[in-house]
């Protein structure tokens, strides 16, 4: 957008600048009454040819001379000349942490503007802050376009509006294209909002329709509608209002979608489990350190179907030769292990330990469908996918599941990637996974084993990418949160997860005290890659308003014939 | 020159500087000048200095020694000493402003008075045109430092507001105390000094 769009009128100065610098944030001098601003107030600063955006980071009383503050004025001098006293000699001083500068250039009325003006760029872009605003330079509160011009304008489609600055009320969007170019996070304690604020950006994400999503759904929230606990309103499901471009895929037989159908039932093929599904639950399996040497030799003995052919053993059967001496029955654990050389004590406990798998209902030799199949080329070919966990909300059921879909994921999303790089003919489609809980799966010690760490790490360049939804930050791997390009945070108490949060990110210091001081449910901190400053705001309601403003425009616009093929879920399969 | 029509002789100047002058009268001639007040020494060039009454004295001699130590006192030889008597009370005035060229202004003036020009008293006329060109003046009182500077804040502005209310004015006073709190606030004794005494006058 061209600086000279702005045309909102100009905030009166709330005060000037006095001093400090890049490091060590900007002093200013307010000249209006402390409660017009709050910390994490988005403000400008003009000077010369270029106008500042920073934000208020703290707010701090000060006074000409302690005793002017130390002492109760009113009771030593007249109220009229105590009121000047104060006015006069007690203040309040804002850190203002410098964060953006963009060029607007001379006055317009000045002679040297036709000049600016002949050699500027078509389009002047906010930069990253280089230098700083001179003394005096006036600071105002930024109006809507300002805020416009740093986060961009709702327009309906991706440019998405996640809520309001808390000052002004001014809107304040989030970037689709840019926020699913690189893994992300949500976070917030129980109670912050953490849930709708989810919701809301996954139905801003699925309206946008720029990537498909894959929602792991530990707790069968996001496509049916539901009841607020606080409130006792209903609260609209994905499902619900994208219909069909939402398929709503329950995992095994019977889970309870209230009014709704799953659009199909997730049975995984034993089949489809390989080894190093196993392996990433040697966690929570207790698995041991021969496991992969056993597993190895399985997949060696029965190719594909290992799983099949192992559970099918029998644990310590023995039976009687013709002779009378007692010998390993030939289905049983200690026969294979005996002929592929592998130690009976490893494959017997390696077995009893898999039998926790065994009676996994959704876990079958036959699937009446190819589920995992279903749920990539939808994936692929536009539509969304929310995978409810129903009544297998266990650790294990979900890190098996989730670990394996994301797999597949991962091994299609690669060959069409470089299947594209060959041809250049179908770009694939970006995708989102959207991980609920992620500290089970992405915490110090299961990072390495799953696969979710990969995708944080490295699948950027295969078009997908990471949602993290957590109330723990702190419990997930280090180098999978300063990954992280776009966090959006809720309240959070603990000092570790507020660490976690901000790791990685410049201005650490001066935004953990926002971060601390979130009003619960209503307001939130945007921070990292995908948005240009960080901004705490009001975060929009997840409410029929928001519905009703969301599908205002009708549907998305579709370009061309693939826009609407993929909008309708027909996609084409180049891809696959 | 200033209209003098309301401006009362006070006195005949004994010596000056650009920053402040002294004045003699005769005992008699005291009913009239009070502490605080604003006067105007005019200059035979057609200049006006302006200034505020810092101090009055009155100095002895020799016969009003001898008198003290005496027993008893006549009452016709104290009037013969207070009103015959050979020295001046002397009224110590500090500058304040100029006039020159129909132009006043809030500064020290480019020369000083010479002795025994005319000093006056000035009316209510003077004193609503001195102030009502602001209350930046206040700065010279500030200069002082062998004097009560509370004190004569306290003497003039209650003169200076009383002209500016009469006239409608109530902000005048208002705007001369914010003045003198931005003035001062780098001093907290002095200006809490300051700020105690105006108290009195609210």
């Amino acid at each position: 957008m061209e600086p000279q769009a702005n045309l909102s009128p100009e905030n009166p100065p709330i005060g000037f600048v006095t001093g400090g610098g890049l490091e060590a944030n900007l002093q200013v001098k307010l000249t209006v009454p402390a409660q017009t601003v709050q910390e994490g107030a988005f403000v400008v600063m003009d000077s010369g040819n270029w106008r500042f955006y920073g934000l208020v980071t703290d707010l701090q009383l000060a006074a000409v001379d302690p005793n002017y503050a130390s002492q109760l004025n009113s009771q030593r001098f007249s109220p009229r000349l105590a009121r000047y006293l104060n006015q006069n000699t007690l203040y309040t001083n804002l850190a203002v942490m410098p964060a953006l500068m963009l060029e607007k250039g001379p006055d317009p009325a000045s002679p040297e503007y036709p000049a600016w003006a002949q050699n500027r760029p078509e389009k002047v872009k906010p930069i990253t802050v280089k230098t700083v605003p001179d003394h005096h330079a006036p600071v105002k509160l930024a109006n809507a376009g300002d805020i416009a011009e740093i986060f961009g304008k709702e327009d309906g489609k991706t440019i998405f509006r996640v809520g309001e600055t808390r000052e002004q009320g001014h809107a304040v969007c989030l970037d689709l294209e840019k926020f699913v170019q690189r893994s992300s996070g949500i976070f917030g304690t129980t109670g912050s909002g953490k849930s709708f604020l989810a919701r809301m950006i996954l139905a801003g994400l699925i309206h946008a329709n720029n990537a498909s999503t894959l929602i792991f759904d530990m707790h069968n929230e996001y496509g049916p509608s539901s009841t607020s606990s606080d409130t006792g309103q209903p609260v609209s499901g994905l499902k619900q209002q994208f219909q069909s471009r939402v398929r709503l895929v329950g995992l095994g037989a019977g889970t309870d979608f209230g009014a709704l159908h799953a659009d199909f039932q997730l049975e995984i093929a034993h089949k489809d489990i390989t080894p190093e599904d196993i392996l990433q639950l040697t966690q929570t399996l207790n698995l041991k350190e021969t496991t992969a040497a056993t597993l190895d030799a399985l997949q060696t003995s029965f190719g594909e179907n290992w799983f099949t052919e192992f559970m099918n053993m029998r644990g310590k059967a023995v039976e009687e030769d013709e002779e009378g001496r007692r010998r390993p029955a030939p289905d049983s654990v200690e026969a294979w292990a005996n002929e592929a050389g592998v130690h009976v004590g490893a494959a017997e406990s390696l077995r009893s330990k898999l039998s926790r798998l065994m009676n996994r209902p959704y876990l079958v030799n036959s699937p009446a469908s190819n589920g995992l199949a279903e749920i990539i080329d939808s994936l692929q070919a536009g539509r969304h996918v929310i995978l409810s966990f129903g009544r297998f909300d266990s650790e294990l059921d979900y890190l098996l599941v989730t670990n394996l879909i994301t797999r597949k994921i991962r091994d299609s999303w690669e060959a069409a990637t470089n299947q594209y790089h060959k041809d250049k003919k179908v770009e694939p489609r970006p995708l989102v996974v959207v991980v609920e809980e992620a500290h089970k799966l992405l915490n110090r010690e299961m990072a390495s084993q799953t696969i979710f760490s990969t995708i944080a790490r490295e699948m950027r360049k295969y078009y997908v990418t990471l949602l993290i939804i957590d109330q723990r930050p702190s419990q997930i791997y280090d180098e999978v949160m300063s990954q992280l390009g776009t966090r959006i945070s809720g309240a959070l108490g603990d000092e570790d997860d507020i660490n976690a949060v901000l790791s990685g990110l410049a201005g650490r210091n001066a935004l953990r005290g926002m971060l601390a001081k979130l009003q619960p449910k209503e307001e939130v901190l945007m921070l990292g890659w995908g948005v240009p400053m960080p901004i705490p705001i009001r975060s929009r309601r997840y409410d029929d308003i928001f519905w009703q403003e969301l599908h205002k425009d009708g549907q998305p616009k579709l370009a061309t014939t693939a826009d609407y093929n993929k909008f309708l879920g027909l996609g084409d399969d180049d891809t696959d | 020159m200033s209209d003098s029509s309301h401006s009362i002789p006070i006195g005949k100047l004994l010596r000056a500087d650009n920053s402040q002058f002294v004045a003699g009268c005769r005992v008699r001639e005291l009913e009239t000048p009070a502490f605080g007040s604003l006067v105007r020494a005019s200059l035979a060039d057609d200049t006006d200095v302006y200034g505020l009454i810092t101090n009055i004295s009155i100095n002895d001699d020799g016969l009003v020694r001898q008198l003290v130590s005496g027993v008893s006192i006549p009452g016709e030889y104290t009037a013969d000493n207070r009103y015959n008597r050979n020295l001046p009370v002397e009224i110590h005035v500090l500058t304040i402003g100029y006039q020159s060229e129909g132009q006043l202004r809030h500064q020290l003036p480019p020369r000083p008075p010479l002795s025994l020009d005319q000093l006056f008293l000035c009316g209510s006329d003077e004193v609503a045109r001195f102030t009502s060109l602001g209350a930046g003046y206040l700065r010279h009182i500030l200069r002082l430092t062998d004097q009560p500077i509370e004190e004569l804040l306290v003497a003039h502005l209650s003169q200076a507001r009383r002209v500016q209310d009469s006239l409608g004015n109530p902000e005048w006073y208002e705007d001369a105390c914010q003045r003198l709190i931005v003035l001062l606030r780098d001093d907290y004794m002095r200006l809490a000094r300051v700020l105690d005494a105006l108290s009195e006058l609210e």
